[in-house]
């Protein structure tokens, strides 16, 4: 059986999906770029200090990554049993084994950073915005709806995601900035993967694009609020801030949900 | 147990499978390695190939929702993770399954249809009995379903089947290879974390040991079926023998040739191995191990 072609664009609409969404691809690619890595860092990064207030609030910053990890964990990992082919749950169980891996790199930096109790630090420093999103993602996922579920998961949250990690890891120490790197790399797979299932579905089915921008308007302020937090705490210029939140409105909107 | 959880962490995982015994592999076999021609043109060896494939592709699909279900019923982070790379390896095992039914010839807008028509119905009660714990989100039962029972007869049939296709098959040997290093690492996790939950838990091993009991009772029947319910029989020794060649090295497994095994033997050689290493494991964690019915 030989291989698709390098450039998986030539393939037809079919054939690219189901070349992007198997393990197989999956595998091709991240054994590309965390070659050589050891949870999440490449060998010989430099571990720049930092001062106390700086790395207090880096430590709160990967605290709430950790819980918005830990979302789209259980998030991906429910969504394979509601999703509704077999191509799908494969892809969803890369994703799972990314979420898996995104949050061990993050702990992993925590403990680099002197955190010893991580479990009980992401409790203490957890965003309440967050955490009501990750609530309302698992009911979503636990009620089985699967278009919403996804929206949540991998437009909403995953959108969410890169935008933050993107812009933080452009002023972030080098460790961190190598974690986050690698994170997002994952992200967009993820987010193509969103995009391309609900984009065929609401095609087929316009109504549900209704149904799907009061999910969407229901968990927009819950984002904005958390990215005011998180930024807060990242130092960055209250300028920027608005910047993020319509990159983020961005990414989502290119599915049509203005 | 935050040490031995360690050995689960998914760095773990990503340095001993895709960047190690997975490294250069396609689909779970070298990127030049095909069916054998002889497999590909005799209608009844393809036709048993395809059968079997489709009970891999069904237990995998079963160890899919199961290990992917448990995430969320985990009690720790770590186990969290280690089912994550669970997860992954049993996509892998139905992607890398379904692919050699590709290979094989089915088409693929047939995939399914396929499935659904071969699939052994035993195999299918043995999957809803441990779905219905999953379900449950009961992560001790879960788990002693997953990674104890199911877990543990994959690991005995991968063994039997790399064995008898080490040399005859030595692509599907090599794909094989790969999924019993995964479900070694699966059955250790079932093994080294369940222990100390159900000493915690007493109460719930009376449930636990039907749940065994039953499950060992369905993977009986499923062996039953296919070792007792082959047509042709003589035709396909005949076939698998034109496979095998003249003077075609012995097939060894737990001491006996496969090759000279008549289908009951092999079935009792194989039922007698998963049994027996149940009851070791089971016991090795504080479980009784209860003996199943015969179908």
């Amino acid at each position: 059986m030989s291989r698709a072609p390098a450039d998986v664009h030539q393939l037809d609409p079919r054939a690219f999906r189901e070349e992007v969404h198997s393990f197989e691809f999956w595998f091709q690619s991240v054994t590309g770029y965390l070659a050589g890595t050891c949870f999440g860092q490449h060998e010989g990064i430099p571990d720049e200090p930092l001062e106390p207030a700086e790395r207090e609030r880096l430590v709160t910053v990967l605290c709430n990554y950790c819980v918005g990890e830990t979302a789209a964990l259980e998030g991906a990992s429910g969504l394979i049993a509601i999703a509704p082919d077999r191509l799908s749950k494969v892809f969803l169980a890369t994703q799972v084994a990314d979420e898996g891996r995104h949050l061990e790199v993050l702990l992993n930096r925590l403990a680099q950073l002197g955190v010893a109790e991580p479990e009980q630090e992401i409790e203490r420093r957890a965003s309440r915005s967050l955490l009501q999103f990750k609530r309302r993602l698992l009911s979503l996922v636990a009620g089985r709806d699967w278009e919403a579920a996804l929206l949540a998961q991998n437009v909403i949250l995953e959108a969410m995601e890169f935008t933050v990690f993107q812009h933080h890891a452009r002023g972030a120490d080098p460790r961190t900035r190598d974690v986050l790197q690698g994170i997002v790399k994952d992200e967009r797979r993820h987010i193509g993967f969103g995009e391309n299932e609900l984009g065929r579905r609401i095609q087929a089915a316009p109504h549900i694009r209704a149904r799907l921008r009061e999910v969407k308007n229901e968990l927009d302020h819950l984002v904005l609020e958390t990215f005011e937090e998180t930024l807060r705490q990242l130092g960055l210029a209250a300028s920027d801030r608005p910047e993020l939140g319509r990159h983020y409105l961005e990414t989502v909107a290119r599915l049509g949900f203005e | 147990m935050a040490d031995f959880l360690s050995m689960y962490s998914i760095q773990h995982w990503l340095e001993s499978c895709p960047q190690g015994y997975l490294a250069g592999t396609e689909y779970g076999h070298g990127p030049d390695e095909e069916e054998p021609a002889l497999l590909l043109e005799d209608p009844l060896l393809r036709e048993q190939a395809i059968a079997t494939t489709v009970q891999l592709i069904t237990g995998e699909r079963c160890a899919l929702a199961a290990s992917s279900g448990l995430i969320n019923a985990a009690p720790d982070e770590p186990s969290k993770r280690f089912l994550a790379t669970q997860t992954l390896d049993e996509a892998r095992h139905v992607e890398i399954f379904t692919q050699r039914l590709l290979d094989l010839g089915v088409p693929r807008n047939q995939i399914e249809d396929t499935i659904r028509e071969l699939a052994n119905p035993n195999l299918v009660r043995f999957a809803e009995v441990l779905l219905e714990k999953v379900d449950k989100k009961d992560f001790v039962a879960g788990v002693v379903g997953q990674n104890i029972v199911l877990e543990g007869m994959a690991f005995s049939v991968f063994e039997m089947m790399y064995a008898g296709m080490r040399d005859v098959n030595p692509k599907f040997a090599h794909t094989l290879s790969g999924t019993i290093a995964d479900e070694r690492r699966h059955v250790g996790f079932g093994e080294n974390r369940i222990g100390s939950l159900i000493a915690q838990h007493p109460e719930k091993k009376p449930e636990i040991e039907r749940m065994q009991k039953e499950m060992s009772y369905w993977m009986l029947a499923t062996f039953a079926d296919s070792f007792r319910n082959t047509p042709a029989r003589e035709e396909l020794q005949r076939a698998r023998a034109a496979l095998s060649g003249y003077g075609a090295p012995r097939a060894v497994w737990q001491g006996a040739d496969l090759n000279a095994l008549e289908p009951e033997e092999m079935e009792r050689l194989l039922a007698d191995t998963v049994l027996k290493e149940f009851k070791i494991r089971l016991s090795r964690i504080g479980l009784e191990y209860q003996t199943p019915d015969r179908p």
